[in-house]
């Protein structure tokens, strides 16, 4: 389980916090997808869940962040990356190695998981996340895409507890997005691992969520199950977050009476409400 | 004009990543280049600024094989805005980022300070911020607005909204469209499909280093099985009218079963239950708006800066003025 109580975080250099009395619970094995414009306060978030802040990055600490029962102040960064394992926002920040499959044997080797496990572990996170025919490529000569994969097939291979990914998928196509979600969702339905996502692809949070959270200004402004935090498309557009099409032409139809069942996630709940409409 | 005549490429030689690729682009044209990591499309792109060779075939801009351009005549031609605006930036200041291309081109001069002091005001700019410290999205805006600084004739956009929020992808597709709208050709990769929809007026879809389909951008979209042979899905609005046609013939001949934008949309379901405003039932079906960004163009802006196409206006005026 995740708790965060009363957080408030401010950058040394800065004057605004860039977390505001944060409150939030996430239960073990939920999917949660983190949203909100530039400068909200998403990655932060990340950072205090993987224990950057306050380890690495200076500033005022106000509050509590307990992941798994350790408080992030109180274990080192070490101790705390065995149970969260990170995908930043900036990939090459990540690399360590040359070769893609050393980059994947890197953490286990260093959290000495028995070598006999590795190679399993390794070619289970190569597949799992379709890179098996890269495991020899050098990592300086793959796309932003295929760094992305890498990334979070090492991650994936430490088995972590739980999975903070900062925009995972941004330089991925629209079908790999959808796999890298399928994934992750199969690793908190199956593995009961935590997953946390910070993404601007709110369409797939929506479809593969449990809990939508979404940032303003450093605070929390929405934590919910999607639907219902979707049913708010013209606060959230206010905001600077955009809701999938279909669910803003669902709420349309609902705003007027037109339609009466909840905000749609996907073009699936979509179809249904329309075919309801024209019934 | 931009032509790719049976172009092959490669980074090795051993490893192809351009088979034969074939099409035309005319002046003035928004394309989207759409497709799978991998499929070749900033292959073709960086063929397009002459950053790479073909291994065999030719890229012809405006006629000219790029192999007999010189850099700097390319890229007087066509502004290549990078996926990671890191890729792009190498200066200490916005105000000597947005001038490094007068630069490098020896074209320094009081026409230049003034296109790069416009630039900064419209784009909002702090002209004396380290561009290095600046968060993503002003950083991508800053490698935008480098480029459109030099009023390009070809702006080629890899991936311009990767990583963007919502707000920040609106300022930057914004100012595309307004360069579009006067005449600059835009030339864009993009994985999002609903920016495709919004803003492309064609549609080249690549798969394992070929094009596989190209046309008006919802003739394409519109062809679900051809999209997903290349692992993509179509803008949710196609998606949900090429859903809802498949799950009722009866739609599939309505409006319903046609639209391709979030308002065509709300605008036939109306119609169709009868329940719109001021339509009454019975009334005639809506008539679908032929433009394919009816809906987004409302949201245009007037925005001031130098095309390509004013350059050559201002030239023409000065020559004829002699």
């Amino acid at each position: 389980m995740i708790k965060i109580e009363n957080l408030t975080f401010r950058y040394r250099e800065s004057e605004e916090p860039a977390l505001h009395d944060i409150n939030l619970t996430i239960p073990d094995g939920t999917f949660v997808g983190v949203t909100g414009a530039a400068g909200s306060g998403k990655s932060t978030l990340t950072y205090a869940l993987n224990g950057i802040i306050p380890h690495c990055y200076p500033g005022d600490f106000y509050g509590s962040v307990t992941v798994e029962g350790k408080d992030t102040c109180e274990v080192n960064l070490t101790d705390l990356s065995c149970v969260v394992g990170s995908v930043c926002q900036d990939i090459d920040s990540q690399m360590v190695a040359s070769i893609v499959e050393d980059e994947v044997l890197y953490g286990l080797e260093n959290f000495g998981v028995p070598h006999d496990e590795i190679p399993a572990r390794v070619d289970q996170a190569l597949a799992d996340m379709g890179i098996a025919d890269l495991r020899d490529r050098m990592i300086a000569s793959l796309s932003g895409g295929q760094k992305q994969k890498v990334a979070i097939a090492a991650i994936l291979a430490m088995n972590p507890k739980v999975l903070v990914l900062d925009e995972p998928t941004a330089e991925l196509d629209p079908a790999s997005s959808l796999s890298v979600f399928r994934l992750l969702e199969r690793y908190a339905r199956q593995h009961g691992t935590t997953v946390v996502v910070v993404e601007q692809k709110i369409a797939l949070m929506a479809q593969f969520a449990d809990m939508l959270v979404i940032m303003e200004h450093g605070g929390i402004r929405y934590a919910a199950a999607p639907a219902e935090v979707l049913a708010h498309s013209d606060d959230l557009l206010r905001i600077g977050v955009n809701c999938p099409r279909v669910t803003t032409l669902v709420n349309r139809l609902r705003a007027d009476g037109v339609y009466a069942g909840p905000a749609c996630r996907n073009v699936e709940e979509a179809r249904d409400a329309v075919l309801e409409v024209l019934a | 004009m931009i032509e790719f005549r049976n172009v092959h490429a490669s980074y090795n030689a051993s490893v192809p990543v351009l088979k034969g690729v074939d099409f035309t682009i005319e002046d003035g044209a928004f394309v989207a280049f759409v497709g799978t990591n991998g499929a070749g499309k900033s292959t073709t792109m960086r063929l397009i600024d002459g950053l790479i060779k073909p291994d065999e075939g030719e890229v012809l801009i405006d006629g000219v094989p790029t192999t007999e351009l010189r850099t700097s005549e390319l890229a007087k031609r066509v502004g290549f805005l990078f996926q990671n605006p890191d890729s792009q930036i190498c200066n200490n200041t916005v105000r000597d980022e947005l001038m490094f291309g007068f630069k490098a081109l020896h074209e320094e001069g009081p026409e230049a300070e003034e296109r790069v002091a416009g630039i900064i005001e419209l784009f909002g700019f702090d002209p004396d911020a380290d561009p290095f410290l600046l968060n993503r999205g002003t950083r991508q805006l800053l490698a935008l607005a480098s480029i459109v600084v030099m009023a390009p004739q070809v702006l080629v956009l890899d991936e311009p909204t990767t990583g963007l929020d919502f707000r920040e992808c609106e300022k930057v597709m914004d100012i595309v469209r307004t360069l579009h709208e006067r005449g600059t050709t835009v030339v864009m990769v993009c994985h999002d499909m609903e920016i495709v929809g919004d803003f492309a007026e064609q549609v080249i879809v690549m798969n394992d280093g070929r094009v596989v389909d190209q046309g008006p951008t919802f003739e394409v979209l519109r062809r679900r099985e051809t999209l997903e042979r290349a692992s993509l899905v179509p803008p949710q609005m196609v998606d949900l009218s090429l859903t809802l046609a498949a799950a009722d013939a009866r739609l599939a001949q309505a409006p319903v079963g046609r639209a391709n934008t979030l308002d065509e949309m709300e605008a036939a379901v109306r119609a169709e239950a009868g329940k719109g405003a001021g339509v009454a039932e019975g009334a005639p079906v809506v008539e679908l708006a032929a433009a394919p960004t009816a809906a987004s163009q409302s949201r245009a802006r007037v925005i001031p800066f130098p095309t390509a196409r004013d350059d050559a206006a201002k030239q023409a005026a000065e020559q004829g003025g002699r």
